[in-house]
C-alpha cells in the first residue's frame, strides 16, 4: 500500500472517529471507517483487510450495549471480501470505485442488521431498501471525493 | 476488467487461513459472555477512545453554557415558586405522617452529570455520563433531566457510566397518573424511524380510561425509579386487551438527543408509605374525611 493511500485511510478513520465519537453526529456524518476499510483492503490482501475490519469494528462496538461484536464481524467479512475483489476487477476507475463503495457499505450494514439483536434493530424493509442505500450513497460520494482529492493513482499493489 | 491472482499457492493458502482465523475470531467476539464484552468495551473507552470522549464531553458542557440566560432565569423563577409553595406542604406532610405513624419521608441524593452521546452504529439508545462509581453512581440508577425521565444506568466505571435512554428495547418503568389511580408499565414503542420512537403504557385497568394530555409519573413500584419523576403525557389509545386492560401511546417528556445535562438518582426508591418501625402503636387514629 502506498504512503498516500495509507495516509488517506488513516485520515478517513481519524475523521470518522472525530465526527462520530467526539462530535456525536451519528448518521449526519458519513461512515468513513468503512470507506477507509474498502480502500485499504484493495491494497493489503484479504487477511490484512479482515484484520483492519476487526480493529475498526471493535472501536465501533465500544458503545454497543446490546449487539456487541456485530460491527466486528461485519467489518471483518467486508474487509476480507473487498480484498478478494482485486482478483476479479483490476483498475480503480471512478464508476467501479463508486459501485464498490456503495455495495461495500450496504453489505456491511446488511451484515450488521443480520447479526444484531432482533429486538433492537430497525424493520428490514425500511432499513435495507431506504435508509442503508442512502447512507451508502452518502459514504461513497464522500469517499470518492476524498480519493480523488487526496490520493490519485492505483490503490492495488 | 477481470483481475488475476497475484500470489503464489502457498501465499494464498496462508492468506486464506489467516482470514478464516480472523473471521472466526470476530464470531467469538460476537458470542462473548456479557462480562467479557463489558470488559472489552470498558478497556476501549478508557484507552483508545478516551481523548475523543473528553472532546465530546467538553463540547456538551460548552453547549450547556451557551443556553439562553433568559430561559435559565425563567426556569429558576419557576423552581423558586415551586420551592416556596412546597415549604408549607412539607410541614403538613410531616405532621400527617406523625399522625399516621408513617416513617419519615426520605430525600433522594442526586448527582449532576454531563450527557455524552456518540454516533457510532449500535449505540443509538446509549449515552455516557461523566460520573461513575467514585461519585456513588451504581448500575440501574435512574437518570432524569429537568423535563423528566431520561433512562437508566447500566455499566459503571470509576469516573464514567454507561446508560440507556427510554428508547432502548430493555427500558421499563412502572408508571401512574398524578392522582395515583391508574397504574401501568411503560416501555419503548419503536417507530418506523428512530425519530418516531415513543413510549407505550401497558396494563392499565380497562375501566379507568385516560384522556390525551394526561401526565404520567414514575410510581416507584419495583424500587428502580423514584416515585414522581415525569415520564410524559398520554397521546392516544393503542390496542386494548378484550375487556381486561388498555394500552396508550405516550409522548415522552424528554427527547434523548437533546439532553446535555442530567441528574443521577443515587439512592434506590424508598417506599414513601412505609410504616415507622419505632411506632409502637402502629398507625394512629383514622383521619376524618
Amino acid at each position: 500500500m502506498s504512503i498516500r493511500v495509507s495516509l488517506l485511510c488513516g485520515g478517513l478513520v481519524a475523521t470518522h472517529l472525530l465526527l462520530h465519537v467526539a462530535l456525536g453526529l451519528g448518521k449526519a456524518a458519513p461512515d468513513l471507517a468503512v470507506v477507509a476499510l474498502l480502500l485499504a483492503s484493495r491494497a493489503v490482501g484479504s487477511a490484512g483487510g479482515a484484520a483492519a475490519g476487526f480493529v475498526l469494528g471493535l472501536l465501533e462496538d465500544a458503545f454497543s450495549v446490546v449487539s456487541f461484536g456485530a460491527n466486528v464481524f461485519a467489518m471483518s467479512v467486508v474487509g476480507a471480501v473487498a480484498a478478494r475483489t482485486r482478483e476479479l476487477f483490476v483498475g480503480d476507475s471512478i464508476p467501479f470505485l463508486a459501485v464498490f463503495l456503495v455495495v461495500g457499505k450496504w453489505g456491511r450494514d446488511m451484515l450488521v442488521w443480520l447479526v444484531s439483536d432482533a429486538g433492537g434493530r430497525a424493520p428490514f424493509n425500511d432499513f435495507a431498501l431506504l435508509e442503508s442505500p442512502l447512507l451508502a450513497l452518502y459514504a461513497a460520494a464522500v469517499g470518492l471525493v476524498a480519493r480523488l482529492v487526496f490520493a490519485r493513482g492505483p490503490l492495488s499493489r | 476488467m477481470a483481475g488475476q491472482p497475484r500470489e503464489s499457492g502457498e501465499g494464498r493458502r496462508r492468506d486464506f487461513l489467516l482470514t478464516a482465523g480472523i473471521i472466526l475470531g470476530s464470531l467469538i467476539v460476537l458470542n462473548l459472555p456479557p462480562g467479557s464484552q463489558r470488559a472489552v468495551r470498558q478497556f476501549l473507552r478508557e484507552t483508545v477512545l478516551s481523548p475523543l470522549l473528553e472532546i465530546n464531553g467538553a463540547i456538551a458542557r460548552m453547549r450547556e453554557r451557551a443556553l439562553d440566560f433568559n430561559v435559565l432565569r425563567a426556569q429558576m423563577d419557576s423552581v423558586t415558586a415551586l420551592v416556596a409553595a412546597g415549604r408549607t406542604l412539607a410541614e403538613e406532610n410531616r405532621l400527617l405522617r406523625e399522625v399516621l405513624g408513617l416513617a419519615e419521608r426520605e430525600l433522594h441524593r442526586v448527582r449532576a452529570a454531563t450527557v455524552i452521546r456518540t454516533g457510532t452504529p449500535g449505540a443509538e439508545s446509549v449515552f455516557l455520563l461523566d460520573a461513575g462509581s467514585s461519585h456513588g453512581v451504581r448500575p440501574f440508577d435512574a437518570v432524569a433531566t429537568e423535563a423528566g425521565l431520561l433512562g437508566q444506568v447500566q455499566e459503571v466505571l470509576s469516573e464514567q457510566a454507561v446508560a440507556f435512554d427510554w428508547s432502548h428495547r430493555d427500558f421499563r418503568a412502572s408508571a401512574m397518573t398524578p392522582d395515583g389511580r391508574t397504574h401501568g408499565l411503560v416501555e419503548a414503542a419503536r417507530g418506523g424511524y428512530r425519530e418516531q420512537d415513543r413510549l407505550i403504557l401497558r396494563g392499565t385497568a380497562y375501566l379507568s380510561e385516560l384522556d390525551a394530555g394526561e401526565e404520567l409519573l414514575t410510581s416507584g413500584r419495583g424500587g428502580t425509579f423514584p416515585r414522581g419523576i415525569r415520564i410524559g403525557w398520554i397521546a392516544e389509545p393503542a390496542e386494548a386487551s378484550a375487556g381486561w386492560s388498555r394500552n396508550y401511546y405516550v409522548d415522552p417528556a424528554v427527547h434523548p438527543g437533546a439532553a446535555t445535562h442530567a441528574l443521577v438518582y443515587l439512592d434506590s426508591a424508598a417506599d414513601s408509605l412505609a410504616v415507622d418501625p419505632d411506632s409502637a402503636s402502629g398507625p394512629g387514629p383514622p383521619v376524618p374525611r
